[in-house]
């Protein structure tokens, strides 16, 4: 093998008393691509934050291409050629492609910017990565998944060797993500080294030559990717047996009878266009599609977030107008966001007053009750097992996973008969995820209704009793049973199939054949 | 299935109070370090007239205070407050010079300070939320619109009166404190109730810390922000009754000068956030303390008057200061 | 020649800080040990936020150091206030120090009305100075002569004009001691119906607001041949206008308050500033003299009365011909 580029030796870290990462060894060779599993909690951010220099290791050494250190500032890891793709972006909104590209390093010609350089070089740099983006957009207007291109091209004109992707999936979906994985090659053919933070044990496997398990801190395997298969890593890095991540689906058929939700010619001028489907008490419908389908539309139209155009609402059979979230919370539904920090949660709130903010009603007799707030937190804390410091603390403080959960119950407060719920996973680990997977059945065994909205597959797959795959603001397919499969739902969500098709085997093929 | 949180829960309970307290023990400390430097810098500082004094002065700009920490809270900021102690002083002094009778001019014109106060809260507060202009900006141009008024219906003269009853209400005494004192502090108590034990008082916080979380979670925002300037309103109202009475007089250039400025540092030394989201009354009530001891410090002490705001800025500074130092 | 002198300046003021920040400490640390003195002045004038309240601190400073050291048995407290709210406290706070006598020249008197009453009422020796009282609550009223200024000045112009021409008024606020001023002028004009006052506005007094209501001014009348400005800051600002615009139709402008700036442009024979009226921010030196021996009971000078209840100061010309009267190359104003 040749000499590592980036080699870790011993390296811990301690704050005080507490040891949050101890003895990681681990060498990376130019060009490759390592896959970093553990679950949230598990040492994977302090071990990145180490290598680009934020953190002072309390024990270890770093190599970088055969220099040894004891420890690297943000500024020298940079000038080596460390760079970091943060969860978050850090781009300037309001800017441009190619300003944002280089930010901090602008291009000049005798003292002012020099924007047709940048602009040429930020179109070559994008195409030689595949990409298909105009330098001259204004951030604000990208996808996500564009953002994060941009991301990708700033870092190469810094001229990286190596590349931090920090959960870069998480809000991607599926096609977004087979495109960042093209990039991700593009990196590693101009010898780009990679380090690949996920959740999503699939994706490290697809993608990633080696792989490194860490968990509470420590490291539990580095080894290459192919010696193992997916089983094998979820137990590595919960460290017991993981029971299947997904509860079984009830075998005695979809129940009948007047659906708990009936959505009718539902209809948002320009992005719903003739919604219908039905949920029933007991079962759990799945909304698949690509980011920007209009799911999440759906479920804001219904909760009265947003005005339709035409369309109907019965629940229970019987036809309802909202107008705000309050009219749907009162009639027994309730909304999960998959924007969890910007419409889910009050971050400076702590979890008690998290819990009751739907339902703050029940708790007033003259005067706010806080002991009882108190006493209803402490339950959901045991019944969901939400770890948290203390109730009082904002809820901003907990892990990702944590927060879920107390967004959970937030919902679960108002004793909700029909939850929708959207990306109900989305930046959580795979126990907290396999816990809510279980809640969700839970509910659904007590008699409520549940629409699950999800970019994730696998979620659908695993966990829909019948799944809407939805494109461009239409009904695309109803599937059932084994027809909830991974190529369905894409070739329905990508537009390869129409509905009308689905019957008629031989033409489904010929057509699906060519994507 | 899961014994850990059993053992989490007399945890919790331990530290149950610790934040909330957090957050009003920077102001009290830095209050009570400067009522103790006060009362060794000077020897008329404890005088019992001095301390009344103290409190009279503070209760004019605290009352607004108080009003302003609803709005601050919600996400808002309101700087019309000194303009429109100008407009309602101008007001209630027309009533009561309209109105022969003496108690019922004083009784008209106290009820027309609180509801003129509303209606100019509720117009700041509808701009907002329906005009979607942002508060800075709507209450900069009602700041200069009220204070307009008040000088253009007095041709800005001062105003005076002779009710002989009206002076006895901001002058006044019960059981020895000044009446606007009994105000500032049955206020700050009932606003103290509204803001930590209602649910309204929770909606003004959810609204200001994440107002998109908070429609989501079905709170009438809109609502809720016109609440608040109203609250703001009906306070600048109560503060220019125990002004203008105090005084038996307004001066529509002067009346409510430089109030909201104060009005907001002593909202900011209280530990209220200006991003909103989270505040206390209490700290509010604090903050106007702090602000109104500097004043009487500066003048019992007799330093020099172009120091005396270079004191000012750098007390606000340290309060403010020893705050954010606890979260890093 | 200049820079050093500026420098100068700036050193100066920057020991004086030191100095006040010194002695404020002082005053925080040692709990005053002044109360040996017999008497104790209070004195609280408007904040130095123009030309002439600035002056006013100034002469009150002075007045106050040049008191002390005469008669040792006295202290003062010299306090401003940006506002009148501001200043009623500062009136509460001073009678909390035992005060033997007020100076207060008020913000706004009808809003210090009932305070000024307080302190009169409880024997406090109070002397008001330039604005007057509604309900009169003091042992003496000393001012300057509002009517007066506006009289001179009136018919300096006129007689400088020779009885025609073109005239611009820059006005202050709405407030009394303007419309007394301006009245007065007005009164005396009626007497030259040849001279033509093509408009008269408000300045606020203040130099910003000066400035630009004049280029507006002598952007609407291309023909004007005098200014009179009821301030000596807004003179100064005029004159940049006049300047600035390169107007040669304006012979002359006349001031009012007698700033040590336009007596300097007087006393260098100015082209077209060639006149102010004093109004002098001293006042506040004589008041707080006459509270000093008003307080311990003394006459003044060779006088067969104690101080007298009322007193006005004269409003003096001031032009070529006695400029060195009133050249006083140190004060503030």
């Amino acid at each position: 093998m040749a000499e590592p580029l980036l080699r870790l030796e011993g390296v811990g870290k301690s704050f005080g008393p507490v040891t949050v990462l101890e003895d990681i060894n681990l060498d990376i060779a130019q060009g490759e691509v390592l896959g970093i599993l553990g679950e949230n909690g598990a040492g994977k951010s302090t071990l990145l934050k180490i290598i680009s220099g934020i953190y002072t290791p309390s024990a270890g050494r770093i190599h970088i291409g055969g220099s040894a250190f004891d420890a690297l500032d943000p500024i020298s890891a940079r000038r080596l050629g460390v760079a970091m793709i943060p969860q978050e972006f850090n781009l300037v909104a309001t800017l441009k492609v190619y300003e944002n590209v280089f930010l901090g390093q602008e291009l000049r010609r005798s003292s002012f910017l020099d924007h047709a350089r940048m602009r040429e070089q930020t179109r070559a740099l994008l195409e030689s990565l595949d990409v298909h983006l105009d330098p001259n957009q204004t951030i604000e207007r990208l996808s996500v998944a564009q953002k994060q291109m941009v991301e990708v091209a700033r870092v190469l004109v810094n001229d990286a060797r190596i590349v931090i992707l920090d959960e870069p999936t998480t809000v991607l979906t599926s096609h977004e993500t087979a495109v960042l994985f093209r990039v991700v090659k593009a990196l590693v053919d101009k010898g780009v080294t990679v380090l690949f933070i996920s959740h999503k044990l699939r994706e490290v496997k697809a993608l990633c030559d080696r792989l490194l398990i860490l968990r509470d801190g420590r490291q539990v395997e580095h080894c290459a990717v192919a010696s193992m298969n997916e089983e094998d890593m979820a137990r590595k890095m919960v460290g017991r047996e993981l029971a299947q991540i997904f509860p079984d689906k009830p075998t005695d058929g979809a129940p009948r009878g007047t659906p708990a939700l009936a959505v009718r010619g539902l209809c948002v001028e320009g992005v719903l266009h003739d919604i219908d489907f039905d949920v029933h008490r007991g079962e759990i419908l799945g909304l698949a599609g690509l980011v920007g389908a209009g799911r999440t539309e759906i479920a804001e139209t219904i909760m009265g977030l947003r005005r339709k155009s035409a369309g109907d609402l019965l629940i229970d059979g019987e036809p309802v107008t909202f107008k705000s979230p309050r009219d749907a919370h009162a009639r027994g539904l309730a909304y999960l966001s998959e924007d969890r920090q910007g419409k889910g949660l009050q971050l400076s709130f702590n979890v008690m007053q998290n819990v009751t903010d739907l339902s703050l009603a029940r708790y007033v007799r003259g005067l706010i009750r806080h002991g009882l707030e108190r006493k209803r937190a402490e339950e959901y804390q045991s019944r969901l097992s939400i770890k948290a410091a203390h109730l009082a603390a904002p809820v901003g403080l907990l892990s990702g996973g944590n927060q879920q959960k107390v967004y959970f119950a937030k919902l679960l407060d108002i004793e909700p008969d029909i939850l929708l719920l959207d990306e109900p996973t989305r930046g959580i680990d795979i126990s907290a995820k396999q816990q809510i997977y279980r809640l969700i059945r839970e509910l659904t065994a007590q008699g409520k209704a549940v629409v699950v909205i999800s970019s994730e597959l696998e979620e659908i797959i695993g966990l829909a009793d019948r799944a809407l795959v939805i494109r461009q603001g239409r009904v695309a397919a109803t599937l059932e049973g084994d027809d909830i499969n991974e190529e369905r739902i894409m070739l329905y969500a990508a537009g390869a199939w129409e509905a009308d098709t689905e019957r008629r085997a031989d033409n489904a093929r010929s057509q699906g054949a060519r994507p | 299935m899961n014994p850990l949180p059993q053992r989490t829960t007399p945890l919790a309970q331990r530290f149950r109070r610790l934040p909330w307290n957090a957050a009003i023990l920077a102001p009290l400390a830095a209050l009570i370090l400067l009522f103790v430097v006060s009362s060794f810098a000077s020897e008329y500082f404890l005088n019992t007239r001095n301390l009344s004094n103290v409190l009279r002065q503070v209760s004019y700009t605290g009352i607004i205070a108080i009003g302003m920490t609803f709005v601050i809270i919600a996400g808002g900021i309101d700087l019309s407050v000194g303009s429109m102690v100008a407009l309602v002083g101008v007001a209630v002094l027309y009533v009561l010079n309209t109105i022969t009778d003496p108690l019922q001019a004083v009784i008209l014109a106290m009820l027309a300070a609180v509801v003129g106060g509303a209606l100019l809260g509720l117009f700041n507060g509808l701009l907002v939320t329906r005009g979607r202009i942002a508060a800075f900006v709507v209450t900069l141009a009602t700041m200069s619109i009220f204070r307009s008024l008040a000088l253009y219906f007095t041709d800005a003269a001062e105003v005076t009166t002779r009710n002989p009853l009206f002076s006895e209400v901001g002058g006044g005494f019960v059981l020895g404190i000044p009446i606007p004192v009994w105000t500032f502090f049955l206020l700050a108590i009932v606003s103290h109730v509204l803001l930590f034990h209602t649910a309204f008082g929770r909606h003004v916080c959810a609204v200001g810390a994440n107002a998109q979380v908070a429609r989501y979670s079905g709170i009438r925002v809109e609502r809720v922000v016109l609440s608040a300037f109203l609250i703001a309103g009906v306070c600048v109202g109560l503060s220019a009754i125990m002004l203008t009475s105090r005084l038996n007089s307004v001066s529509p250039s002067d009346a409510g000068y430089f109030y909201e400025l104060d009005a907001i540092a002593a909202v900011v030394i209280g530990g209220t956030a200006l991003s909103g989201g989270r505040g206390t009354v209490w700290g509010t009530v604090i903050g106007a303390l702090i602000l109104g001891i500097i004043n009487n410090m500066l003048n019992l002490t007799g330093v020099s008057p172009y120091l005396q705001g270079l004191v000012k800025g750098a007390v606000i500074l340290l309060a403010v200061l020893l705050q954010y130092k606890r979260t890093p | 020649m200049l820079t050093s002198h500026a420098d100068g300046v700036i050193t100066m003021k920057l020991t004086r800080v030191l100095q006040k920040t010194a002695l404020a400490t002082a005053l925080m640390g040692t709990a005053l040990g002044a109360s040996a003195q017999e008497y104790h002045i209070g004195v609280t004038v408007p904040a130095a936020e123009h030309g002439w309240t600035a002056g006013l601190s100034w002469w009150a400073q002075q007045a106050t150091e040049e008191l002390t050291e005469k008669h040792p048995d006295v202290s003062f407290t010299v306090l401003s206030a940006n506002s009148g709210t501001a200043q009623v406290a500062n009136v509460e706070d001073l009678m909390i120090r035992d005060l033997d006598a007020l100076v207060i020249l008020p913000y706004n008197p009808a809003t210090l009305q009932s305070v000024i009453s307080e302190a009169y009422e409880e024997g406090i020796y109070t002397v008001v100075v330039d604005r007057e009282l509604e309900t009169p609550a003091q042992n003496v009223f000393i001012a300057g002569d509002n009517p007066g200024l506006g009289e001179q000045a009136a018919r300096y112009i006129a007689e400088e004009l020779g009885g025609e021409g073109n005239l611009l008024v820059l006005e202050g606020p709405p407030i009394p001691i303007n419309s007394q001023r301006v009245d007065a002028f007005n009164q005396v004009m009626e007497n030259y119906p040849d001279i033509n006052i093509l408009a008269s506005q408000n300045t606020d007094w203040n130099a910003q607001q000066a400035l630009s209501v004049t280029e507006d001014l002598l952007g609407s009348n291309p023909e004007v041949d005098a200014i009179w400005a009821g301030d000596d800051d807004v003179l100064i600002a005029a004159i940049q206008a006049i300047e600035e615009n390169n107007r040669d139709d304006i012979q002359l402008v006349v001031g009012g308050g007698g700033s040590q700036r336009v007596i300097e442009m007087i006393r260098s024979d100015h082209p077209i500033v060639k006149g102010t009226v004093t109004y002098p921010p001293s006042m506040i030196a004589s008041a707080i003299a006459l509270a000093v021996h008003g307080v311990k009971g003394e006459r003044l000078g060779d006088m067969y009365h104690g101080v007298p209840s009322r007193m006005i100061l004269a409003a003096d010309l001031i032009t070529a011909d006695n400029v060195e009267e009133y050249y006083e190359p140190d004060a503030a104003y």
